[in-house]
């Protein structure tokens, strides 16, 4: 018997041991593929793909996501007005979800009311804290709309010219070019300005790329090409204006933006004329048009409700991938790394600790993004630089959700600008670091690149 | 001692065995055939019959302001008004349904835009500008469409006076129905029946052929989606925010105090797209097929959300004031129909529809 009890002891023994034994790394193919944005993913392909929130929120917090959800779709109006006042006196758009479509896309015209293209608009040269330089009169954005008795800064005509691209193969598409003019200014513009388009992006995963940690994003870095792909991926760094600290960028289409907070304060306040906590000043300060405005009360926005917008943007779900068991599909996943789009749109990154928000912190995300600045040759360049950014680079775009801009938005608008009509077309315009890339998918057979671009449409 | 380990063994048996999920109980079948039925009848049956309707309502009110505007009588504003409140009943209704075109091509922002514009509004009607329906057209959302019309028919307050309608007034009125006849409502239709878009035809290929709806069981989580939207808007937003508030300034159809019947009408809306219209199916017909109970509880849920609203007896301007406990009421009503479609109906959708 006493044996019998040494043996049982032994047993325990060395069992509690092996429990002791750390885990070893859980294999690839032991995750769901279907989970994009890992615990902040939700099932759902119709049209309000992008309008969920994470799953997972508390009464209190899906409550202020409700009240963010209700303010980003609200309508603002002219002061004095005793709710949603401050909209303008110029501006270009009255409401977030005219640009941000069903928390998608905007689409690519100006001076709408469904147009959600913008113009940034700046002199050569860095400011104080090394941005863009604003334009007397004019600032660093054209709102090209004003309520009545103001006059627009200016209208942007916007024009497209065929552009035909061919394949080895044969195969030819034809890209369009934009042309962009400034016109009828409101007051004398001064020559030598530099202009650059930006389409209003979909609301995927903001929260979150925000809880990336920095060394992640720094250690996707290679500025002398160590590995010798000719991608190189430069961090921007900017300077924020509420708390005066030069930070990281992540947002913006050139990431220009730091965080949340101040990307959401700044479009009210630039697209929509509404001033914050954090945007005090109106984008038509200084201009003579400002008296059109009697009885405005700054800031106009109320704190608490810019601050349920921002968590509102941060707790939105990203749509789970769809058909990852089809054959194409995985094929053209395998695709996408062996000709090293995955070089940039980098498919998977590891989030940071967040003890607020369990939907974001440490989770396994699949954004499609290393959020750096890439060199996308000349054909994309506005040759507007922003902060570190030169006028070749743009932020890697996250190509979460990409898959389901036919089905939130109606009609598909790629790249930057909205030029692109096609996921083939957006591939085709890649050019500079992204070369590579290009003439590889370029050389691949037709059916390659189908299944490529099926593999982008399951995101 | 072997017996009592083979009764310890047998029990656990059992009590695995015990663990094993019920089959869901079934009428049998698949739901093949009656998915296509009931997409057939939203289509033709529910949509499109609502859509017709709304395009003839317009008409109407279009007809009506245009008297209005040549006769500014107190009769031809009474009929105005009417003609507004039935369009708002046929509108308020195909709510029930706002996906697609209606989203997609701003419809509903361009004529249900709210709040309205007063400083805009005001500087605009004092002005000489020209106001012409391509001019109402460029207008901000929020100088267009319902609620400014509302305000000039039916003043603050529902005080209107055929005697206030100035020159300016009337032809503002007149480009605002125009606008939302010949820009929004008449499109609209077009948008479902014809191309580019046909976008009845996309709900009826779906699963077959759609871009929009590659399967079905995404076009029935769109509708059940787009009544529990509704649902959620009514009851949480356009109900919850004056009632906890207590701010009659916010409320949907303030001029002429017909927000009460709005919310009604959305609500009687989804009822529409789950009983089905003009004889058609509904998505009740589809539950009914597997499960019974939830059918009955869905329908039961819906009319107890509906009738509720007949408690609350005065304007809801006045209500959120004097009928708190009865706003309260519908509110769980709605709470309780939206946690019905949300986990119940979207579950179901997901289990039966797998075309």
């Amino acid at each position: 018997m006493k044996k019998f009890y040494i043996i049982i002891g032994m047993a325990v023994f060395v069992g509690s041991f092996s429990m002791c034994h750390k885990s070893d790394v859980f294999s690839e193919s032991g995750y769901d593929e279907r989970l994009t944005g890992g615990a902040a993913t939700v099932f759902d392909a119709t049209t309000h793909a992008f309008s969920d929130p994470m799953p997972g929120l508390d009464a209190r917090d899906t409550r202020v996501h409700q009240i963010g959800d209700q303010t980003f779709a609200q309508t603002f109006v002219a002061p004095p007005s005793p709710i949603f006042t401050g909209l303008g006196p110029i501006y270009n758009n009255i409401t977030c979800i005219n640009c941000h479509r069903n928390d998608g896309e905007g689409i690519p015209t100006s001076g709408s009311s469904n147009s959600g293209l913008l113009f940034r608009i700046s002199q050569p040269g860095k400011d104080v804290n090394g941005g863009p330089v604003p334009v007397p009169g004019f600032g660093l954005q054209i709102q090209d709309q004003a309520v009545f008795g103001a006059q627009p800064e200016a209208n942007m005509s916007i024009n497209y010219t065929d552009l035909p691209v061919t394949y080895p193969d044969g195969t030819t598409v034809e890209l369009r070019q934009p042309v962009y003019l400034l016109q009828n200014p409101y007051t004398t513009l001064a020559s030598g300005y530099m202009l650059s388009p930006r389409l209003a992006p979909r609301l995927v995963g903001m929260g979150l790329l925000e809880n990336i940690p920095e060394s992640t994003i720094l250690s996707f870095v290679d500025a002398n090409d160590a590995n010798g792909d000719g991608i190189t991926g430069k961090a921007n760094y900017i300077y924020d204006d509420y708390t005066k600290k030069t930070e990281l960028g992540r947002f913006g289409l050139k990431a220009n933006t730091s965080t949340l907070l101040l990307q959401v304060a700044t479009a009210y306040q630039q697209d929509m004329g509404v001033t914050s906590y954090v945007q005090t000043v109106e984008s038509g300060d200084g201009q003579a048009q400002m008296s059109v405005v009697h009885g405005d009360v700054q800031p106009e926005l109320v704190d608490s409700l810019l601050n349920y917008v921002v968590f509102y943007v941060k707790t939105l779900g990203v749509p789970a991938r769809r058909n990852v068991t089809d054959a194409d599909v995985k094929q053209g996943s395998t695709l996408f790394n062996q000709i090293n789009c995955s070089g940039c749109h980098r498919p998977t990154v590891q989030t940071g600790v967040d003890v607020n928000l369990a939907g974001i912190s440490n989770q396994r995300i699949h954004p499609y993004t290393d959020l750096l600045l890439h060199d996308m040759g000349a054909g994309l360049a506005d040759n507007r630089p922003d902060f570190l950014a030169n006028g070749k680079e743009w932020r890697t775009a996250p190509l979460w959700g990409i898959g389901m801009l036919n089905i939130t938005n109606g009609t598909e608008y790629f790249l930057h600008d909205g030029r692109a009509r096609t996921l083939e077309e957006a591939i085709l315009w890649h050019d500079g670091e992204a070369k590579n890339a290009k003439q590889k998918f370029m050389n691949l057979t037709l059916t390659e690149r189908n299944q490529l671009i099926k593999f982008l449409q399951s995101l | 001692m072997k017996i009592k380990f083979l009764s310890i063994a047998f029990l656990s048996l059992i009590i695995f065995s015990a663990c094993h999920k019920a089959p869901a109980v079934s009428s049998g079948g698949s739901t093949t055939t009656v998915e296509a039925t009931v997409i057939k009848d939203f289509t033709n049956s529910t949509a499109l019959p609502q859509y017709s309707s709304l395009t003839n309502s317009a008409v109407t009110l279009n007809g009506a302001i245009t008297t209005l505007n040549s006769s500014p009588t107190e009769a031809n504003l009474a009929a105005a008004q009417l003609a507004w409140k039935n369009m708002r009943t046929v509108w308020e209704q195909c709510e029930g349904f706002l996906f697609g075109p209606v989203e997609d091509n701003d419809y509903d922002p361009n004529t249900d835009t709210w709040p309205t514009d007063y400083t805009q509004l005001d500087s605009l009607l004092a002005s000489n500008n020209p106001l012409q329906v391509s001019d109402v057209a460029n207008l901000a959302q929020s100088l267009r469409g319902y609620h400014p019309l509302e305000y000039v028919i039916f003043g603050h307050g529902d005080g209107r006076t055929a005697a206030q309608l100035t020159p300016r007034l009337l032809q503002y009125a007149v480009s605002l129905s125009g606008d939302i006849l010949y820009n929004n409502v008449q499109p609209l239709y077009q948008s479902w029946t014809s191309a580019p878009t046909n976008y009845a035809q996309q709900i009826t290929t779906a699963g077959s052929g759609s871009i929009k709806f590659p399967a079905r069981q995404d076009l029935f989580l769109a509708i059940v989606g787009a009544m529990s939207d509704i649902c959620n808007e009514v009851g949480t937003e356009k109900m919850y925010d004056p009632f906890i508030n207590k701010d009659s300034t916010i409320t949907e159809s303030p001029y002429s105090s017909n927000t009460l019947i709005d919310f009604k009408n959305n609500i009687i809306g989804l009822q529409n797209v789950y009983m089905g219209l003009n004889g058609g199916t509904g998505i009740k017909d589809l539950v009914a097929s597997q499960n019974k109970n939830l059918d009955n509880q869905i329908q039961a849920q819906i009319t107890a959300a509906v009738s509720s609203f007949s408690n609350i007896t005065e304007p809801y301007e006045k209500a959120i004031f004097d009928q708190r406990t009865q706003i309260q009421q519908t509110m769980t009503q709605l709470a309780a129909l939206k946690d019905l479609l949300d986990n119940d109906l979207t579950t179901f959708v997901k289990q039966y529809v797998k075309d």
